[in-house]
């Protein structure tokens, strides 16, 4: 089975984020980057369906020259070559955008299945995977914890809410967001990292794929979350307040 | 004087046959060991070169041998009785080598030590002097070995009774010939019995652990020399000991060195509590492996004679490294067993798997958000540093994330405001990696270290103070495998250096229970009922508590074996009681169970070490267990919480001395 992974770097977990002045998105200078976490279950499912029934595993990832470290990352837990996509400026691409630069790069594989996460840490738009999905006119299915190869093609395992889950059967060519959690993720190791110095890595300039297109949505601006603490006095004697407090509690904390 | 001393006869005349017959067997003899010892010798020399040996600086190489293998001192300084014995045969042996070297020569009749001579005979009666020492000695192991049967020693073998036996009849053939004065047959006789002893013993060296008389010198000597040393890989196709091909000549030389004696074995806090782990069966399964494979296989090691479950059993206490009496460094085994594991990927442990992750993307072993050390460090009004303070203080994983470190961190910091000693923290701070470089993931031990370095350089920090002897190690030991680390203490040293300005402690407490009578009835009342005290807990060692509370300190293995800090912590500790002894202290100090890494693989197989620790601490009657590693304490913290009522306080040593302090600091 030949499948592509799609990934993408976002700011680490632990790193400090800043706002940039324009306020149009973070300050990128001094953040630690990481693998977003949903495109690493995505790659781990890949790397899994490989192991049981053989086959490539390529990962893609768009963005500057710094991605290179998530992908080295990937190729060393096991993917067998890459895709970089080189574009400085993914953050003023919308979701359609970017899935065009994906699908452009994915196409000349021919996959019979393409993973990735089903949203970001960053921006969270859930719409990549979806998008793209479309443009390369493939089946697809959302939010998968579990792949399972049939004769017919796939059986997916998605997660619903409040702990229900959907299996579905689905042909293949297909591609697939997952959720986080499904598996157990590997480390990375030493021999790896010393193994993907010989593997594939091949750049392709977003100009090259020609997907420029005045992006459908544009992102207004950002803001940091405000921290308020909204401290109330109920006032009046003890029973007074117990009976107000009791009534905050079901009507507006809505605890009781 | 010169004539009343004994003489031994040797023969004087030695027939053709006899000379024949004698160099016949002679190269048969020789022929017997050679067989045998040839390819050992030619598997270590086959075996990889050690990356980081120096036989320079030459001192402390020469000392070691001096020290452990011509006076025997660490043999007979860690099993006295058994050490003196074997002390005893060996120095027989030294003594014996011209004794024997004339013995064959007789035989030509060039012999050069003429017993009746003046200085023949002198050297004759002190060699029998050493034979009467040795012939007790060996009787005296051949008892323990067969009779007592310590479990040390492992099954029965018929080469260690037979070569008692032999030992024992080349003192009895030596010593008999002071005696048999004639006629010549009888002393032809004697010479013949000593002779074909020697000849029979000589082959059964190199079939027995007996290989340890001629390799174990060379192994002492050699020796990495620097206590548990994780070595360097070296290459791209370095990952550690994953089959044959990894050994170097060091551990291969080590793995036939090993004479069986078991000390390893029992002072392993794995095998002690029902796990697979057996320090001894590891090295021997080198040697297995080695046997079968030999040191240029491709064969993976792990799953052959020594398996992965054990490897990862190891708490790298280092007790067994500390014990061996013929130089083998366990410690750099385990963890290259480990490292062999964990870098090819082969090791899969959803314990372990999480930390790595954990430590990939984050910065801390705990799994936290970074954040959650800026807040500790905003709540507390911990000082950034910025390169004016002498010391950077070192939060670890624990004293920044873990509760219980966190309440040692700041113990610290009120003693240190006090002795107006200056610090600050950094802004950010990663694992040092401690846990994943005793794992053997190398590829994250080094990121680690290389961060974290570069941020200490960035900082200019020049000396650093910690209260995680774990972290000491790690900034000391291993990250200069990659840069040059600043200085760095731990808080037991610093405390000790302050000692005379730490009168507070026990002067506060002193003049609390000795004027006031009330406190004085509290303080006896508790003395007198300790064991069911219940509440002592909130109140031990209060300013108004007794001098005479006794506390007993817990050697963390890190700061004894691994730094040689015994005395510091101790100093500190008295100053708020009297201090008692747990059975095993100092560098026979038992482990925790949190080292290696294996705080963070979750239940482990048999009975828990930290369990077994807390009940001997128990025993010792103290009502508080000084500890002065945040590891140890929250190990020692659910066992003794598990102990239930009558268990005594835990706290750190930085917590012993915090209590003293005056109120308004």
């Amino acid at each position: 089975m030949k499948i592509v992974v799609a990934i993408k770097q976002v700011p680490d977990r632990d790193a400090p984020v800043r706002i940039a002045a324009n306020a149009k998105w973070i300050e990128e200078r001094d953040l630690q980057w990481a693998m977003n976490e949903p495109d690493a279950y995505a790659l781990e499912e890949a790397l899994q369906l490989k192991e049981k029934h053989g086959g490539e595993v390529i990962v893609l990832s768009a963005g500057p020259e710094r991605v290179g470290s998530t992908i080295r990352e990937a190729l060393a837990k096991g993917a067998d070559r890459a895709i970089q996509i080189m574009c400085g400026d993914l953050g003023a691409r919308d979701a359609l955008g970017v899935a065009r630069l994906l699908a452009e790069a994915i196409k000349p594989e021919n996959p019979d299945l393409v993973l990735t996460g089903l949203q970001s840490e960053d921006l969270g738009l859930g719409q990549t995977g979806v998008i793209l999905a479309e443009l390369l006119g493939l089946p697809h299915a959302t939010l998968i914890l579990h792949v399972e190869k049939t004769d017919a093609g796939l059986k997916v395992r998605r997660e619903l809410e409040e702990g229900w889950f959907q299996s579905v059967e689905m042909p293949l060519p297909a591609v697939l967001t997952m959720q986080s959690g499904g598996n157990k993720l590997r480390y990375a190791t030493l021999m790896g990292i010393k193994r993907a110095k010989t593997k594939e890595l091949r750049a392709v300039n977003a100009a090259e794929l020609g997907t420029a297109a005045a992006p459908v949505a544009t992102l207004a601006q950002i803001s940091a979350p405000k921290k308020q603490k909204s401290t109330q006095i109920l006032s009046g004697s003890a029973k007074e307040a117990a009976a107000a407090l009791v009534e905050k509690l079901k009507m507006e904390a809505r605890v009781l | 004087m010169m004539n009343l001393m004994p003489t031994a006869t040797e023969p004087l005349h030695f027939a053709l046959w006899e000379r024949g017959l004698f160099a016949v067997l002679a190269v048969a003899s020789a022929y017997g060991f050679w067989r045998r010892f040839g390819p050992i010798l030619k598997k270590i020399l086959q075996s990889k070169k050690d990356p980081d040996f120096h036989v320079f600086p030459i001192g402390k190489r020469v000392w070691d041998f001096v020290w452990e293998v011509l006076l025997q001192a660490k043999v007979i300084r860690e099993r006295p009785l058994v050490g003196v014995a074997h002390a005893l045969v060996f120095w027989a042996f030294c003594a014996f080598a011209l004794v024997t070297l004339n013995h064959c020569a007789t035989l030509l009749g060039v012999g050069f030590l003429d017993p009746a001579g003046s200085v023949g005979q002198l050297y004759f009666d002190v060699a029998a002097i050493f034979a009467v020492g040795c012939a007790a000695g060996i009787l005296g192991l051949f008892v323990r070995r067969f009779l007592l049967r310590p479990k040390w020693l492992g099954e029965l073998s018929w080469g260690s009774g037979l070569v008692a036996l032999l030992i024992f009849a080349l003192m009895a053939t030596y010593l008999a010939a002071f005696f048999v004065k004639g006629p010549d047959a009888a002393v032809q006789a004697l010479w013949w019995a000593h002779t074909l002893t020697l000849l029979a013993f000589l082959p059964l060296i190199p079939h027995t652990k007996h290989l340890h008389l001629v390799l174990s010198p060379f192994t002492v000597f050699f020796s990495r020399g620097s206590f548990a040393h994780i070595p360097p890989l070296s290459g791209d196709e370095d990952f550690g000991l994953v089959a044959g091909k990894d050994l170097t000549r060091l551990v291969s030389l080590q793995a036939y060195s090993c004479v069986e004696c078991g000390r390893c074995m029992e002072h392993c806090p794995a095998n002690a509590t029902g796990k697979e782990l057996n320090p001894k069966e590891i090295v021997l399964g080198l040697r297995g492996y080695l046997n079968e494979f030999g040191p240029r296989s491709e064969e993976p090691m792990l799953g052959k004679y020594n398996t992965q479950e054990a490897a990862f059993e190891c708490t790298t206490c280092g007790a067994c490294e500390f014990q061996c009496p013929v130089g083998i460094e366990h410690v750099p085994i385990l963890v290259g067993l480990r490292r062999g594991a964990v870098n090819t990927g082969a090791w899969e442990n959803s314990y372990g798997s999480k930390l790595f992750l954990a430590l990939e993307r984050g910065s801390n072993a705990l799994g936290m958000s970074a954040t959650e050390r800026d807040k500790f460090v905003e709540k507390n009004a911990l000082p950034i540093f910025d390169g004016t303070q002498e010391f950077c203080l070192w939060l670890g994983c624990m004293g920044a994330y873990d509760p219980r470190g966190r309440e040692i961190v700041l113990a610290l910091v009120r003693v240190m405001r006090h002795l107006g000693a200056s610090f600050g923290v950094l802004r950010k701070e990663k694992c040092t990696g401690d846990p994943v470089r005793r794992l053997g993931n190398d590829l994250l031990f080094q990121q680690l270290a290389e961060a974290n370095l570069e941020a200490l350089a960035q900082n200019r920090v020049k000396k650093i103070i910690t209260i995680c002897p774990h972290c000491v190690r790690t900034i000391q030991e291993d990250w200069k495998e990659f840069g040059t680390p600043p200085e760095v203490e731990h808080h037991s040293e610093f405390l000790a250096r302050h000692l005379g300005e730490l009168s507070f402690v026990s002067g506060h407490v002193t003049s609390g229970s000795e004027e006031t009578p009330a406190a004085s009835g509290l303080v006896s009342g508790r003395d007198l009922s300790r064991a069911e005290s219940d509440d002592k807990n909130e109140g031990a060692l209060a300013p108004e508590q007794s001098r005479n509370e006794k506390i007993v300190f817990h050697d963390p293995c890190y700061l004894g074996r691994y730094r040689n800090v015994y005395d510091e912590p101790r100093q500190v500790a008295a100053l708020a009681g009297e201090l008692v002894e747990a059975p095993r202290s100092h560098e026979r100090s038992f482990c925790c169970g949190a080292g290696g890494g294996l705080a963070f693989l979750g239940e482990e197989k048999g009975e828990r070490v930290s369990h077994v620790r807390a009940e001997e601490l128990v025993a010792t009657g103290a009502g508080v267990v000084a500890a002065a590693c945040p590891f140890c304490n929250t190990m020692l913290r659910d066992a003794l919480a598990a102990h239930g009522e009558g268990a005594p306080e835990l706290v750190d040593i930085a917590q012993l001395v915090a209590r003293g302090l005056p109120e308004e600091e």
